[in-house]
């Protein structure tokens, strides 16, 4: 039966409308993973170095059993971030002769195929080869195998389960983060545990009594059955579908209000940020672009104006930038309804402009505590403001014309390539490299502030031009609607 | 007499093509529909009928030909969106707004205040069974069936001159669709509004329109002007076919 699912599954992936992209995307993916696991791989050749470099007066076998249970955590909200549950769409199975077991057995044997479960092999047999076997022989080394496969597999059950549990109520992701929050706090700040002196024991244990092991393979064996049996009992569509329905209530936002229609279709567009999984998620981002600016301005090594013109331009214009990049497709499930109805273009554009405006002004007013940098900070950021309002507005709406891509609201933001295409990758060029070739040029010349000046002037140029572009863009939208709607209406 | 008649036409389509993959899926030469007239559009699936109205509604290019919404080119001209109100599928609703809400957006469009939307929709509460208004959920949380009560009632809403509506009869339950039918009926009665409906539901549509234009790979074959044996011609029709 898996093998039926498994080859279902396969003609769903290669039959799928938009097979091209998807595979480019697998592809790109793949390099990226295997890149990553050559990085894991080169630092596990040489663990025992680093550990003896960082650790010189400790014996390196102990410091790396104290570090074990570290890992593991941190594996652990690793995968809670990243790790994607296991997705066979199974309504049209759930009503076929198809035992339960067999469905759920299938969602937990597909999902050990990912990369966190081959990480921790991959970082620690080199090293237990190297170190490990010479002083202490085979059996231990099958011993922390055991161990490592055992806290592995508890691990990737424990993740899923509790995504599912999170998917249901929020309060469970509180918990688990509370747990953790407790634990480093009774070792760091109290002082009443040690973990690493846990973790080492406990492996010194494995040493001598590598049959100790089975604990661990116990524990897998016993998050793999709680996971089986929760799946197994909830294998219900309406339980699958995530959000207990709360009551929803119809939100007013009087400021837009003022704006006529305009206003009306900005609002609605707030509403679609707010109550959908990915631009909320968009939204965070752009929330944690907040503090992109402690990384450069705490660091003494750069002066000038180029690192301020860089993140200035990021954080007051992140919304712009990573939001604006996949329009229209935020609306593509009701584009029909915006062209057939009463909506005129030029509305549906000033729209953007509107929240555009709205977010990047939020921004910058957020970034003004970085005036504790100096004023310099403040005033580049308000250039890079002016800017962003002035031309990335216009350049990511014009992209957003040649976007023909569909997207999925209701799909989570991280590592979902939906809705990536050709012109996000081209549109992050001139976002980037402009401002730079107005500056870099007169700053060369030893003129920084001239080409700060410049910079600000094409800026305000560019907003006071907007009626101007504005029409631009317009009548290259009506050229291109037939072409937007009609990759909309590919699911 | 050349001249009235085109004043009279709401919807003028002429020589008309659509192809995919080198298969026409429509092909009208000619098609004119009266303002005021009630028309239903039949045909199995695959006739055309979606593509027609997606046409109608300039949300797809035409091959050939062009399709004149009271004698302008709708795909040159915007002024059919001031009086064209329609609901083709739930691509036409904005799932994540509560009903009120996209009822009162759309209403914005056509200038219409809150208040009177509030009024407009308390003639709406036997249709609306108590399952749409102030239940707290958003349009993508409804049933299809609701889904479609939205959309449809938000284009009546409007009061337009020209009304589409695609299958609205799928998918809603009997007493919704006795209810549709007399609204329609009224509306197209008391207020002259040009409605084009499509159906699969044979007896619906004999019984709310007074003409029937009955399409098969793309074409109109038939164009009759509904009287009490039409359903038994069409009846007929459908069935040698199969």
């Amino acid at each position: 039966m898996t093998l039926t699912f498994l080859s279902q599954q396969w003609k769903a992936f290669w039959r799928s409308q938009n097979k091209g992209k998807s595979l480019a995307m697998r592809i790109v993916m793949g390099i990226l993973v295997l890149y990553l696991l050559l990085n894991v791989l080169f630092v596990a050749f040489f663990m025992d170095k680093i550990l003896m470099k960082t650790f010189p007066d400790q014996d390196i076998l102990q410091t790396f059993n104290s570090f074990i249970i570290y890992y593991f955590l941190m594996d652990l909200i690793m995968r809670f971030q990243l790790q994607e549950l296991p997705t066979l769409s199974i309504r049209p199975y759930l009503h076929l002769p198809i035992s339960k077991n067999q469905i759920v057995n299938y969602l937990s044997i597909t999902s050990l195929a990912t990369a966190f479960n081959l990480t921790p092999f991959l970082l620690t047999i080199p090293f237990l080869v190297k170190v490990l076997i010479p002083q202490h022989g085979l059996g231990a080394f099958w011993g922390y195998m055991g161990c490592i496969l055992g806290l592995t597999l508890f691990n990737h059950f424990f993740s899923l389960w509790l995504k599912r549990k999170v998917n249901l109520n929020a309060f469970w992701m509180l918990a688990f983060f509370g747990l953790l929050l407790i634990i480093w706090a009774l070792e760091f700040y109290f002082n009443l545990i040690s973990l690493s002196n846990i973790s080492k024991d406990f492996f010194n244990t494995i040493i001598s009594e590598s049959y100790i092991c089975v604990i661990a393979i116990l524990l897998a064996v016993v998050m793999f059955m709680i996971n089986h049996s929760y799946l197994k009992s909830n294998l219900y569509l309406d339980e699958l579908q995530t959000s207990k329905t709360s009551v929803k209530s119809s939100t007013e936002i009087p400021y837009l209000d003022r704006f006529g229609v305009v206003g009306d279709l900005a609002a609605n567009e707030l509403k679609l940020i707010l109550r959908n999984k990915r631009p909320r998620s968009v939204l965070m981002m752009c929330i944690m672009f907040m503090f992109y600016g402690l990384i450069f301005y705490n660091n003494p090594k750069y002066d000038g104006y180029g690192h301020i013109v860089f993140c200035g331009m990021f954080m007051t214009g992140i919304f712009i930038i990573n939001y604006g990049q996949f329009m229209f497709s935020w609306q593509s499930a009701h584009f029909d309804g915006i062209l057939s109805s009463r909506i005129q273009p030029e509305d549906f554009f000033k729209s953007k402009f509107l929240l555009f405006d709205v977010f990047s002004t939020f921004c910058f007013l957020l970034t003004i505590p970085y005036v504790y940098f100096g004023w310099k900070v403040l005033i580049v950021h308000f250039v890079m403001y002016v800017w962003n309002l002035g031309v990335n507005t216009i350049l990511v709406l014009y992209f957003a014309n040649q976007n023909y891509k569909r997207i999925d609201l209701t799909k989570g933001g991280s590592f979902n390539w939906e809705g990536v295409g050709a012109s996000q990758w081209i549109l992050s060029i001139p976002l980037m490299i402009t401002p730079f070739l107005i500056y870099l040029p007169l700053s060369y010349f030893d003129y920084p502030e001239v080409g700060l000046a410049a910079i600000a002037i094409i800026g305000i140029i560019s907003i006071f031009s907007r009626e101007f572009w504005l029409r631009k863009l317009v009548s290259i939208f009506r050229s291109k609607r037939y072409a937007i709607a009609e990759g909309f209406r590919n699911q | 007499m050349q001249r009235a008649l085109e004043i009279n036409s709401m919807i003028e389509i002429k020589d008309l093509q659509k192809i995919y993959n080198g298969v026409r899926v429509v092909n009208i030469p000619e098609l004119n529909i009266r303002t005021g007239e009630t028309v239903g559009l039949i045909g199995n699936n695959g006739a055309g009928k979606t593509t027609l109205f997606r046409m109608m509604l300039d949300l797809i290019r035409p091959d050939k030909g062009e399709i004149l919404s009271k004698d302008k080119n709708v795909a040159q001209s915007n002024d059919w969106k001031n009086y064209t109100t329609s609901y083709l599928d739930e691509g036409f609703l904005i799932d994540y707004l509560t009903p009120e809400e996209y009822f009162y957006f759309t209403g914005s469009l056509f200038k219409l205040s809150k208040a009177h939307i509030d009024s407009e929709l308390t003639n709406y509460t036997e249709f609306f069974n108590g399952e749409i208004l102030n239940r707290g959920k958003y349009i993508r949380d409804l049933s299809k069936g609701n889904q479609a009560k939205v959309g449809v009632v938000a284009s009546l809403m409007q009061e337009p001159e020209l009304l589409m509506l695609d299958e609205p009869f799928a998918n809603i339950d009997p007493s919704t669709q006795i209810r549709l039918k007399k609204m329609v009926k009224d509306l197209s009665a008391k207020k002259r509004i040009t409605t084009i409906i499509s159906s699969h539901d044979l007896n619906h549509v004999t019984e709310v329109c007074e003409r029937i234009l009955l399409m098969e790979k793309g074409k109109i074959i038939k164009d009759i002007a509904t009287n009490s044996n039409t359903l038994q011609e069409l009846e007929e029709y459908f069935s040698v076919l199969s």
